[in-house]
């Protein structure tokens, strides 16, 4: 698959993307931007076609999928696929699929917001990382390299805030982007110049409020005691980190967006907006916006039936049970589509899924009896080896943490670090192909 | 025999000793004689009868007394004293089934021994933290601030809507310590200040009043409006079918589409309604048109919509309702309202006691008098549509903005009530900067922001957009986002400066900053004395303000701010949970009730048993209280009298009810151990590791007692299960969302679409505390409570004391507490005393 031209094959997006969003895209998307580098090159001119970069999505939901239609029977490479796994036959050579793994957290729905962290924001203080979120630990070290370090992309709300998936090191959630209107606003709307020179001033009156009010923290800082010395400092670092942060949004200030093409999208309600975020994700990572992405599926805003939560406690009712099939199934075949797009563009001289990594699953093991065990996980792409079905022992002492295999993922991007969350180590038996 | 005799005995001794043995002395001197030998006799006490389950052996509980270091050396061993008494108080150790029980005159000997012990020891150790640490506004506290600062009205303005939630510490959300702040929240601030500061100022010249008249062309959605076309005189009236707690939202809201974008300005606005109640008295099946009751009038409200934040149609984030009244029946009636709208919101009418669901009506409707309906779909739905019970309105008029003061009360609020003028920047600047920093602002800080202020104006910034972004950055300042309290200058005195003392009493109290009065009397340091702190808290538990505390409080100390996070699924079974808007007025029914001990000084034991409680229309059928309230105010709060003994006090709400069950199914673990936590003060711990959690089986074939019994047999289950469960069986009578029931419901599938719902197993709610005593129900475990009251009095003052203070009262804080509650007891428990002692406690005025 050897490719030198515009990153991005007309023909296929034309294809795939026609599903949801009307187009005519791309010529827009393959000049500019896009052909002189400016995004992608934005670590320093690295010229199109060159070593391209490991790009990481991650997905999750807040009640789970159910776990006989989830899980095979037999391990291995030649396991056959269950109800809900049906719609990934096309992938089966690009995806594993793990059981055992999970973060031993307890605490129903309460716990669920674990899923990407493998600690409980309660909890988050004395860990030394908080709970930070594995997209947004990869997101740490991006810097200025795209526009948006990371994308958090899904639903706000539903059973005990929602499915909660993106935690800063300090603890505090990061809030998804809400809705397809909202995320394609934020991809390519460009300011206009007077926008633009609103958008300078804004920067230098936050650079003049940093100032004064560091100042005041110093001031404040003599008349307080150690302890309250000590919990100043996260004011302190905060200002530390949105100086940097003020300073590489003043860049991108002045790199165009990237233009779709597409008319503005409109959020049309739960189901069919899933897709649609999918489409612009997938041109987020095509446009080189931003190289992290998450997508949270909630569980009533994102209700594909009403009482989802209802239906999730099935009490071993069959009716309910093939609901609950049938809500996963549909996100299922959402996931496959966006694997299906990834396989199918082209990224310097491989596919862009053979550079980006995708998670996909829940902190929610079993929504019945609110075990947080056992957790659904699929991870697809970049550059590992794949194509079987990994069991773990799910009891006992040699219990698996799932952190090992985010601290696998977090290395193959290129993150410096032996440890994340409450790993013992990287995941065995998980190689690159 | 003798064994029972004997545990029968003592569990009527230990009842009593509760109340009438201090639990420690109040004296902070340590004593000084007898201590050795009361050590030897302690542990020969623990030898004889504890360390058989908590010793070398065997560590039931993780708790080992074999080699407790006595005198008290260290925090540990006193913890571990500490952790002794209680349950020798509580009359839960030994337990029934002990091979020995001390006589009741060693068992009163040995807890006045432990008592002295643990008083010796909190006396010697030095405090382990027990300080408040340096607390930012949450999220609340922040909006109610911005909002007094400015002056502005808050109901449709949120400035924090990206602030990430507050992190909470044993479900408070203002501990100091847990509060974080990160790059993140400090972006978020800066934002929002930006917000804030713009829409105080954004009014320079007073808006023309405009009147704005809509008689016709009332286009709603499209369902409505392809069903209106069929009729003669289509879009002539703007229709309300459904309460706006539907599922479908097909004829809910009823905004005015031709004046979709809103008002041009923030202010007040008269609208004018001429609206009809249609079809009250009907003769059809009510049924269909569920749940409305026909004896109600029909409610007319208006709530605003902005539709930026989403359709019109559908709900939306900022809802609040602004405006309601009852129509008449007598044909078309005008009504006159005066309600603030934000610029850019538009008034959308709605029906609360509306229908659930038009389409389902116009189905059933059809199907049952299918005769009255003329052929054609359309025709024969807009004639359902005509003959359902709905509101028409006529006509709307719209005049405004109409102001009480002019300028603004933002902007007089900031200029001290003279105009702007580019000479006063620095005097504005100190002003605005003492009010936001809950002390005068010192020289140093002024200049900082007079220097600003002058290199925006160097950027080309006119004065008055200068000066705003000065403000800005007062609101961006740790001196405004910390409620700081300065290092008390002498080095053994934890006193708060008088400022301070102003901030903490005001966030306790009104979660707001100081009024005037109270930073009148901080300037002069009259509030660092008793009689004038007390005034100033009698003073704003008086005030409205004190709101703030109610609700704060209770979401607090009761967790209830997650209902709502898992609501019943919808579904015909839980319609009226949300036909009814229960969720919101079970909130207000226990905010009223609350309230209402707090001002009537009731006591404290009302919490645990009352006769009376407050409920609209929806909550009294809910309680089985049928017309308690008359349809004629259906909507209205009433105290109404309680004569069943299943319901009253706390566990009896119903907001507790469905908070601790998760919408599908009650759990009465959950409900064991939130009655554990918040009425006895007791944090079990968390279940074992290797324990899978019970499989909840609703097809009937097993009860919950059956599976839980079972999970009892597991002797790591066993210890914090027998404590839990009996709590929460006597409450499985309550549903998941809190109405009686005395069968389990058995669930079947008919069908894919269909459920069958048959009664189930007989519920049992009696059981046996861990102390031996048993009640058949849910009277009998009131009554128990009530017995135990002092207990109850001790969580409620700590919990009370840590939201004062923002931080966690750790057991080296007793002695505090053991004051309060003696005194509160001797005050026979009232409400308001208890607060007013917490504001008095010398924790409240200590660092």
């Amino acid at each position: 698959m050897k490719k030198t031209g515009p990153l991005i094959n007309r023909r296929f997006f034309l294809r795939a993307s026609g599903v949801t969003l009307a187009l005519p895209l791309l010529e827009s998307l393959s000049h500019g931007v896009l052909r002189t580098g400016t995004a992608i090159g934005a670590t320093a001119g690295s010229a199109v076609g060159a070593a391209r970069p490991v790009r990481m999505v991650c997905i999750g939901n807040a009640l789970g999928f159910y776990p006989p239609a989830f899980f095979p029977k037999k391990t291995g490479e030649d396991y056959e696929l269950p109800t809900l796994l049906n719609p990934m036959a096309p992938h089966r050579k690009d995806f594993t699929l793990f059981s055992g793994l999970d973060h031993g957290a307890k605490g129903a729905h309460y716990a669920v917001h674990t899923f990407l962290s493998g600690v409980k924001s309660a909890d988050a203080k004395a860990m030394p990382e908080g709970n930070i979120s594995l997209d947004q630990r990869a997101a740490e070290t991006v810097g200025g390299a795209t526009r948006f370090p990371s994308l958090t992309i899904g639903a706000e709300g539903g059973i005990h805030g929602g499915t909660l998936m993106c935690w800063t090191r300090s603890g505090t959630r990061v809030p998804p982007i809400s809705g397809p209107k909202e995320l394609f606003r934020k991809l390519f709307i460009g300011e206009s110049e007077s926008d633009r020179a609103a958008a300078a001033d804004r920067f230098r009156l936050k650079g003049s409020i940093l100032d004064v009010v560091q100042g005041d923290a110093k001031s404040l800082e003599r008349q307080l005691g150690k302890r309250d010395q000590e919990k100043l400092d996260e004011y302190f670092t905060s200002v530390r980190d949105v100086e940097r942060q003020l300073g590489l949004r003043k860049q991108w200030s002045n790199v165009p967006k990237p233009k779709p093409g597409i008319p503005e999208p409109a959020n049309a309600g739960y189901i069919s907006d899933l897709p649609v975020l999918y489409d612009l994700m997938l041109l987020a990572l095509q446009t080189d916006s931003t190289r992290i992405a998450t997508l949270e599926t909630g569980s009533t805003a994102f209700g594909f039936q009403a009482d989802y939560h209802g239906l999730s406690h099935h009490g071993q009712v069959p009716g309910k049970i093939d609901s609950i099939v049938k809500i996963g199934l549909y996100q299922m075949e959402q996931f496959a589509r966006f694997l299906g797009k990834l396989k199918a563009l082209e990224d310097g001289d491989k596919t862009l899924l053979n550079n980006t990594m995708v998670l996909f699953g829940s902190g929610m093991g079993d929504a019945n009896n609110h075990s947080l065990y056992n957790l659904p996980i699929i991870l697809a792409g970049g550059g590992f080896r794949h194509g079987e079905f990994k069991a773990y022992p799910a009891s006992g002492l040699g219990r698996t943490q799932l952190c090992n295999l985010y601290l696998s993922m977090l290395q193959r991007f290129g993150v410096e670090t032996n440890r994340f969350g409450i790993s013992t180590g990287t995941l065995s038996g998980l190689g690159v192909a | 025999m003798a064994l029972a005799m004997a545990a029968a005995a003592m569990a009527a001794v230990i009842v009593p000793l509760t109340t009438t043995v201090p639990l420690a002395t109040a004296a902070a001197e340590p004593s000084k004689t007898g201590s050795a030998a009361a050590d030897v006799t302690i542990k020969a006490f623990l030898g004889t009868y504890c360390t058989e389950c908590h010793g070398a052996e065997k560590q039931k509980g993780d708790r080992r007394f074999d080699q407790l270091s006595l005198p008290v050396s260290n925090a540990d061993a006193l913890l571990d004293l500490q952790d002794i008494l209680d349950q020798l108080n509580l009359g839960e150790m030994p337990p029934k089934k002990a091979k020995r029980h001390p006589d009741p005159k060693e068992m009163r000997e040995s807890v006045e021994r432990l008592t002295q012990l643990v008083a010796d020891g909190q006396a010697r150790l030095p405090s382990a933290g027990g300080q408040t640490v340096l607390r930012r506004l949450n999220r609340r506290e922040y909006i109610n601030t911005v909002g007094d600062l400015f002056a502005l009205n808050m109901i449709m303005f949120d400035p924090t809507t990206k602030f990430p939630g507050d992190q909470l510490v044993m479900q408070m959300d203002n501990n100091g310590d847990a509060l974080r702040t990160s790059s993140y929240l400090l972006d978020q601030y800066l934002d929002a200040a930006d917000q804030v500061v713009e829409k105080a100022f954004k009014l320079q010249q007073r808006p023309p009043e405009k009147t704005w008249t809509f008689n016709g062309n009332f286009r709603q959605q499209d369902q409505l409006d392809r069903v209106q076309d069929n009729l003669p005189n289509p879009f002539r009236y703007l229709n309300i079918f459904e309460s706006p707690k539907s599922f479908k939202h097909n004829g809910a809201y009823a905004p005015l589409l031709a004046f979709a974008d809103g008002v041009p300005a923030d202010g007040f606005y008269e609208i004018k309604v001429n609206a009809e109640a249609m079809n009250r008295n009907h003769t059809f099946d009510p049924a269909i048109f569920s749940p409305m009751d026909t004896k109600e009038p029909f409610r007319l409200g208006i709530v605003p919509g902005n539709q930026k934040a989403g359709w019109l149609h559908y709900p939306q984030t900022i809802e609040p309702l602004l405006a309601e009244t009852a129509l008449g029946d007598n044909g078309p009636e005008s009504h006159t309202f005066k309600v603030w709208l934000d610029a850019g919101y538009t008034p959308r009418f709605i029906f609360p006691n509306g229908m659930m669901s038009l389409f389902n009506a116009a189905t059933q409707f059809s199907k049952r008098y299918g005769n009255l309906l003329p052929k054609g779909k359309f025709e024969g739905k807009a004639a359902a549509y005509e003959m359902a019970p709905h509101i028409r309105i006529h006509e709307v008029t719209i005049r405004g903005p109409l102001y009480d003061q002019w300028p603004p009360a933002s902007q007089q609020v900031i200029f001290g009530g003279k105009p702007f003028e580019a000479g006063r920047m620095r005097e504005i600047l100190e002003a605005f900067a003492s009010r936001a920093y809950r002390r005068p602002a010192s020289a140093d800080e002024v200049n900082r922001l007079v220097a600003a202020v002058e290199q925006r104006v160097k950027d080309s910034r006119s004065p008055l957009d200068a000066l705003k972004d000065g403000l800005k950055a007062v609101l961006c300042s740790p001196a405004f986002l910390y409620l700081a309290e300065p290092e008390p200058p002498a080095a053994n005195s934890k006193a708060l400066s008088a400022h301070a003392l102003a901030s903490r009493l005001s966030y306790f109290l009104c979660s707001t900053l100081p009024d005037a009065e109270l930073t009148a009397l901080a300037q002069s340091g009259e509030l660092l004395k008793p009689e004038v702190l007390l005034a100033q808290t009698r003073r704003l538990l008086a005030s409205r303000k004190s709101e703030a505390f109610v609700q704060g409080f209770l979401d607090s100390w009761l967790n209830l701010r997650s209902l709502g996070d898992m609501p019943p699924p919808e579904g015909s079974y839980f319609e009226r949970y949300y036909g009814h808007d229960l969720q919101n007025a079970m909130r207000r029914e226990t905010q009223l009730f609350t309230r209402h001990l707090l001002d009537k000084n009731e006591s404290i034991v009302r919490f645990l048993d009352a006769d009376y409680t407050f409920v609209n229309r929806p909550l009294a059928k809910l309680y089985d209280m049928g017309d308690a309230v008359s349809p004629a105010d259906g909507n209205e709060f009433r105290q109404v009298k309680i004569a069943n003994p299943n319901r009253g006090g706390l566990l009896c709400l119903a907001r507790v009810l469905t908070f601790s069950a998760n919408g599908v199914e009650t759990s009465p673990v959950t409900r064991g151990v939130w009655l554990l936590e918040n009425i006895f003060g007791i944090t079990p711990p968390p279940p074992p590791d290797n324990v899978k959690p019970i499989d909840p089986d609703v097809r009937g074939a097993k009860s919950m007692r059956d599976l839980l019994s079972k999970h009892r047999e597991n002797a790591a289950c066993f210890e914090c299960h027998r404590k839990i469960d009996p709590l929460g069986f006597a409450l499985e009578n309550f549903d998941p969302i809190g109405a009686w029931r005395t069968n389990y419901e058995k669930i079947e599938q008919v069908n894919a679409r269909t459920v069958k719902r048959t009664l189930g197993p007989v519920i049992d709610a009696s059981g046996e505390l861990p102390g031996g005593e048993s009640f058949k129900d849910l009277p009998g475990l009131k009554k128990i409570l009530v017995e135990r009251k002092d207990q109850f009095a001790r969580t409620l003052s700590e919990r009370l004391l840590s939201y004062a203070c923002g931080r966690r009262i750790e057991r080296l804080d007793r002695p505090d507490v053991d004051r309060i509650v003696k005194e509160l007891a001797r005050r026979e428990y009232g409400f308001k005393d208890l607060i007013e002692l917490v504001a008095l406690s010398k924790t409240f005025q200590s660092k």
